[in-house]
């Protein structure tokens, strides 16, 4: 037993030790060139984005001529799993992307450093959306920074909607009638409305002029059991209850699940999704890419609804010894120059009002999301949307025939303690 | 290993008054630690891989653990609320319920299918019963994330092949509007194509293990059954089980614990957006790593419950099993 005892003495001092001298050498890194710098990206990587990275690795190194950048990719599936290795076995990165509906959430968590004075020093600072960047603040201090969006539109195929005589629907109305038609005269469902597609069904409640939850007194107040919610959802689940223009077989699914499949093998009338899907649609049947358009998710009496700002932000990891050789990257990997490339190679808006896509198919999404908006800015919406997957579940009963009222009443009491963490 | 050789010679001279009388006069210690020694190693690997976590399971039940806890803040005491939340909640016994009926359906039916699996095989020719045991040995190999997804497949909405057959039969037979139909929308189809999933890959252990048991059974019984009359069925009850029984018994425990802690093949199937679907692991899961806010206090709290229930449950089953053995 004794032996034992020294033995872990002495390894919890030579630990120490270690820890000690790892952070008196370098305590934030300022104005230095760490030998490597991690990167973390989300997604699976392709050789595309690669490339792109090794271009801007060679930018960076004009400044740092001795930082190996080290990139990995992070599937999105595995993002919270990796974050919370990265928490407790203190492996994180120096530089990460974030879901921007997460970075409020690490915030909470002290997972991300504090860059206001580095991100106001920045010549660039004014240029990034301002409604972006209020999601990467907190208490008065900045934690990120805004780097692409992406918003979502109806996917629909021109020539049906040509040889049926159908407009670019305008209203919820005009929206079911077109579906209607599609499914009567091609003989497939009119569009696709999967329960578990949350960025979709928020385009409905804000076009209706409802919200999730709105802050009041500094609390997330719940405003799913009022009429507009309500309303929306019932509309949304009554394309496939009522009015049947939307097939019962996406129930449970997302719309990597089916829609988007279907819809590019020419079995579905429309479907939502993002610019981004383009190419996802073209490596499943590039057969009719030529005739894929897209048309804004319209609001209930007309214009387009706000749609949900997906898309990442860039931050610096809190643990990372070497902060200000991080935030040089980010600066140099969202340089307008850069932006742009990623923009048009990735069918991502950036977040840089002085970049634009280079590709005038993609130009409506520009249009769109001119009129974008946020859920709940909460540390708790992680809770609610990944874990509790609240609002899916709640549309699901829905579609499968329980009262819309009473479902939305009982997410509603979710909202309001999940959003208040 | 010079110490163990003794001792396990002397085993089956125990019984012997001779052999008990001459035992204290073997070297001692060697005889005391030998097969601890034996066992040490396979102990150390269990107790650091298995125990140590589990007891860390144990004491994060109790506590309030998240990303910041992860990162080295001390964790807070919570108490029994992990537990109170979770007994409270219906939704936990809601998942509870779909456990243990799945695993009831999931574990008699493997039994039943591999038991007669097995006794197929021991009636077959010798190379039909090769090929027919290589066919059952690859369910048994195919990893769970690769079968979940093949079924995911074959009982999917868009050229699934299910659906496709079951459209083609007479609509008298099965009935119509099979092509787009969702098997995983609600938990009754869901929890049927994850008993088939389940079943196909876990019956070829039984096959095998009763195969091996028919094996070691004396051809002489059966032949003395035919002589008296009794048919196949009454053939298998009055000498089959009964002299398989320590088989059948570790068989079912075993896949009691399996079915109970089912969590790929859901996880894969349903995944988190289908909530009604749920057992207790995708419960525990959901809780502890579904999103960026982990609660692994909670987590750990329903995968406690889960061992519970499952040691109980074994217990129970060994006893009257035992208890049977000695009364007969």
């Amino acid at each position: 037993m004794k032996y034992i005892k020294a033995a872990a003495a002495t390894a919890a001092l030579a630990l120490a030790a270690a820890a000690c001298g790892g952070g008196s050498d370098d305590s934030d890194g300022a104005g230095q060139s760490p030998a490597q710098l991690k990167v973390w990206m989300m997604g699976d990587g392709t050789p595309e984005q690669t490339e792109f990275l090794e271009g801007v690795e060679a930018e960076f190194k004009q400044k740092h001529p001795n930082t190996d950048v080290v990139v990995k990719y992070v599937p999105w599936p595995q993002v919270a799993t990796t974050f919370q290795k990265a928490a407790a076995g203190g492996e994180g990165p120096d530089v990460t992307e974030l879901g921007n509906t997460d970075v409020q959430s690490h915030i909470e968590q002290g997972s991300l450093a504090d860059i206001t004075d580095r991100f106001e020093s920045w010549a660039d600072h004014d240029k990034l959306n301002k409604t972006a960047l209020e999601n990467d603040r907190s208490g008065g201090k900045t934690y990120a920074v805004p780097w692409y969006g992406g918003v979502r539109a109806v996917w629909y195929r021109k020539d049906w909607f040509e040889e049926l005589n159908i407009q670019p629907p305008k209203n919820w109305a005009e929206l079911t009638a077109a579906a209607k038609k599609i499914q009567d005269a091609k003989k497939v469902p009119g569009i696709g409305a999967p329960s578990d597609q949350t960025n979709a069904l928020l385009s409905f409640i804000w076009g209706n002029g409802g919200e999730v939850a709105v802050k009041e007194n500094g609390k997330f107040v719940g405003k799913l059991d009022q009429p507009q919610a309500v309303e929306a959802i019932e509309y949304y689940t009554g394309l496939v209850t009522k009015e049947k223009v939307a097939p019962a077989k996406y129930i449970g699914k997302n719309e990597l699940e089916g829609p988007q499949r279907d819809f590019a093998l020419g079995k579905l009338g429309m479907y939502i999704d993002g610019s981004w899907a383009l190419k996802e649609m073209k490596k499943i049947s590039d057969k009719d890419a030529d005739k894929w358009g897209v048309f804004p998710i319209p609001a209930k009496n007309g214009g387009n609804a706000p749609v949900m700002a997906g898309g990442s932000d860039l931050a610096v990891w809190a643990d990372s010894k070497a902060k200000d050789a991080a935030f040089d990257y980010i600066t140099v990997l969202n340089n307008a120059k850069n932006a742009k490339a990623w923009a048009d190679y990735s069918g991502f808006s950036s977040m840089r009002s002085d970049v634009s896509f280079s590709n005038p198919a993609l130009a409506a999404f520009t249009e769109i999301a001119r009129n974008t908006k946020f859920p709940p800015m909460s540390a708790g919406w992680g809770e609610f949307e990944q874990a509790k997957k609240v609002l899916p579940n709640a549309v699901k009963a829905i579609m499968q025939g329980r009262p819309a009222a009473e479902e939305l009443k009982k997410a509603n009491e979710q909202a309001n303690t999940l959003l208040n963490p | 290993m010079i110490d163990t050789a003794p001792a396990v010679r002397k085993a089956p001279g125990r019984k012997a008054p001779s052999g008990r009388a001459r035992r204290p006069r073997r070297r001692r210690t060697g005889r005391r630690h030998g097969p601890y020694l034996l066992i040490a190693p396979t102990v150390v690997v269990i107790a650091v891989l298995m125990f140590w976590p589990v007891v860390q399971l144990g004491i994060m039940s109790f506590q309030k653990v998240g990303n910041r806890q992860l990162r080295g803040e001390p964790a807070e005491n919570v108490g029994t609320a992990n537990f109170e939340a979770i007994l409270g909640d219906p939704f936990f016994w809601q998942t509870l319920r779909q456990t243990v009926l799945f695993a009831i359906v999931a574990v008699s039916a493997t039994l039943v299918l591999g038991t007669l699996t097995g006794l197929l095989l021991n009636r077959l020719g010798r190379r039909m019963s090769r090929f027919v045991a290589g066919g059952v040995m690859v369910a048994w190999a195919t990893p769970p994330v690769t079968a979940a997804i093949i079924f995911s497949w074959l009982f999917g909405t868009t050229g699934g092949l299910v659906n496709w057959f079951l459209d083609l039969l007479p609509d008298a037979l099965v009935g119509g509007g099979w092509s787009d139909f969702n098997w995983f929308a609600s938990p009754l189809p869901t929890y049927t194509v994850l008993t088939v999933c389940v079943v196909w890959q876990s019956c070829p252990f039984v096959a095998v293990s009763v195969l091996a048991g028919l094996k070691s059974l004396p051809g002489e019984l059966y032949e003395a059954a035919r002589v008296d009359g009794a048919g196949p069925w009454r053939a298998f009850w009055k000498i089959t089980f009964p002299l398989l029984k320590p088989i059948f018994m570790v068989l079912v425990v075993m896949s009691v614990i399996w079915d109970f802690k089912v969590f790929t093949q859901l996880f894969i199937m349903a995944g988190m957006a289908n909530r009604d679907a749920f057992n207790l692991s995708l419960y525990a899961y959901s809780e502890a790593f579904g999103s960026l806010n982990p609660k692994l206090g909670m987590g750990s709290a329903i995968a406690l419950v889960l061992t519970a229930i499952l040691l109980v449950v074994t217990a129970v089953y060994v006893r009257v099993m035992v208890r049977q053995g000695e009364t007969e």
